[in-house]
């Protein structure tokens, strides 16, 4: 029992001086800011091979995004008919299907910068991060970033690229497999075979 | 192409070209509906409305015949045009094709009132057809007058008119009732071209027109089209997804999406139901928040 409150009590401090460590995990602005820095500097400029870069945006992307929060929207109604082992394999191949989605995307990088531009409230506990992404043109494109507290911080449930919601296209691209293929079973097969074709070799 | 050499020789008018194919597209369209859902399987059925796509089979049949198109004749189209043209020069072309088509998006915003954004597109077109020589270069966004466009289906919209049935067409990509009926409009009775084709019928000129638009137009949009292609399971779906989503906040004209309360980010199995009351379908709440 003791021993139970002793990790508790860590746990606990653990994560207070977490979060008064890092006060950007809290702060909306401060927390977009943060991930583009890390994604720009720590990713896409940074001297490391493509196996490092995909192997550095996942770290990235499991600590900014909600991913089973993400899961739960874009599998929408069935979700509650799926069972576990369903649900986590779902919540694996989703993660990749992203991680190489946007993996694939990293060359094309040329200086583009984040801007915040303000933030509006979102649902009960959330926040909506309004940002341009500018090019050395200075031709912006519009993104938003769909924020929730949870209990060490702040993570992203949606990105919002001119006018586009990631999730919602997932959500009606996935609805609509499950339909065709009555159920779940149908799209992580094809899932599965996606991330097969679209892994870096 | 003796087809189209045998329709130059007999004249024949975008009009009448849609007068002979549109009752036949009816016909086989009807035989190829979505069987609609029975009202006893609520869920399901609001699926179906949601989706709003009661020629799914057939449009299903349309998107696959413009894959073929696009690799038989766009893509290979495209490389030729990318490989002799540098990315400066091909900006060019869009920025001429932008200006020249500028009077579909002044006639538009003042159909929708926008009065200020008809100046800035005016303002645009004097500036750039002279000092940007004919459009070739965007001297206007330089001086604070950033381009948009507008079209008649967003005229529609404005006017409060819903979206219709989704529609694939060939060649030209997603559409829909309202939508299809606006580019008709704007390119048989708005866009210059479609005077000059009524003045002198120079057909070859029409064909070259929309040949090169649509090169320039496929150019543009490729690399998004083609990641979208591969990060989806269900291309069609994941398209028309983006389409819709896409015009409602041209119809916006820009402004932020109204935000739906996303309780299901909440959401922990058992937790009643968090789907109640959200709407994914943007165009519900399109013309909300407008910008005026």
């Amino acid at each position: 029992m003791r021993a139970l409150a002793l990790t508790l009590l860590l746990v606990i401090s653990g994560t207070q001086a977490n979060a008064a460590d890092e006060p950007w995990r809290t702060d909306p602005r401060a927390f977009i800011n943060h991930f583009a820095e890390a994604g720009i500097e720590g990713i896409l400029t940074a001297e490391i091979d493509d196996t490092e870069k995909t192997a550095q945006f996942r770290t990235l992307f499991n600590d900014g995004f909600d991913i089973p929060a993400i899961s739960r929207f874009v599998i929408g109604r069935t979700w509650r008919r799926t069972s576990d082992a369903d649900k986590e394999a779902f919540i694996a191949l989703f993660e990749d299907v992203i991680v190489y989605t946007w993996s694939r995307r990293f060359s094309e990088y040329k200086g583009q910068t984040i801007e915040v531009r303000g933030t509006t409230p979102d649902g009960n506990t959330g926040t909506l991060v309004d940002s341009v992404i500018v090019d050395k043109a200075g031709q912006t494109i519009s993104a938003q970033w769909r924020l929730r507290m949870r209990d060490d911080g702040l993570r992203i449930v949606d990105v919002i690229i001119e006018g586009v919601s990631m999730a919602i296209t997932y959500r009606q691209d996935y609805a609509s497999v499950i339909r065709q293929q009555g159920g779940m079973s149908g799209l992580l097969d094809l899932l599965g075979k996606q991330v097969v074709e679209s892994a870096p070799s | 192409m003796w087809q189209l050499f045998l329709m130059s020789r007999y004249t024949v008018s975008p009009h009448r070209l849609l007068r002979a194919v549109l009752p036949l597209v009816a016909l086989v369209a009807l035989s190829a509906c979505a069987d609609k859902p029975p009202a006893s399987n609520p869920e399901a059925l609001r699926a179906y409305e949601e989706r709003n796509d009661p020629l799914e089979p057939w449009n299903r049949s349309m998107h696959q015949i413009d894959q073929g198109l696009n690799t038989v004749i766009f893509n290979p189209t495209i490389a030729v045009y990318q490989a002799i043209i540098p990315e400066p020069g091909r900006k060019g072309v869009t920025n001429v094709f932008r200006n020249f088509r500028a009077p579909i998006t002044f006639v538009n915003d003042i159909l929708q009132g926008e009065g200020s954004r008809a100046s800035t597109t005016l303002g645009r077109f004097v500036i750039n057809s002279t000092v940007g020589l004919l459009g070739l270069f965007d001297v206007a966004a330089r001086m604070g007058l950033p381009y948009h466009y507008e079209d008649f289906g967003q005229t529609f919209a404005v006017w409060g008119m819903g979206e219709g049935p989704y529609l694939y067409v060939p060649i030209l990509g997603p559409s829909g009732g309202r939508d299809l009926t606006g580019y008709a409009i704007d390119n048989m009775g708005i866009d210059a071209m479609a005077w000059i084709g009524r003045a002198d019928n120079p057909f070859w000129w029409q064909i070259a027109y929309f040949g090169a638009l649509a090169t320039d137009t496929k150019s543009n949009a490729k690399p998004l089209l083609d990641e979208l292609k591969a990060s989806s399971v269900d291309h069609y779906a994941a398209l028309r997804s983006v389409y819709r989503q896409n015009r409602a906040k041209e119809i916006r004209n820009g402004a932020p999406a109204p935000v739906p309360d996303f309780e299901d980010y909440e959401y922990e199995d058992g937790d009643g139901d968090p789907f109640s009351g959200l709407e994914i379908n943007p165009t519900e709440a399109q013309t909300a928040a407008r910008t005026d």
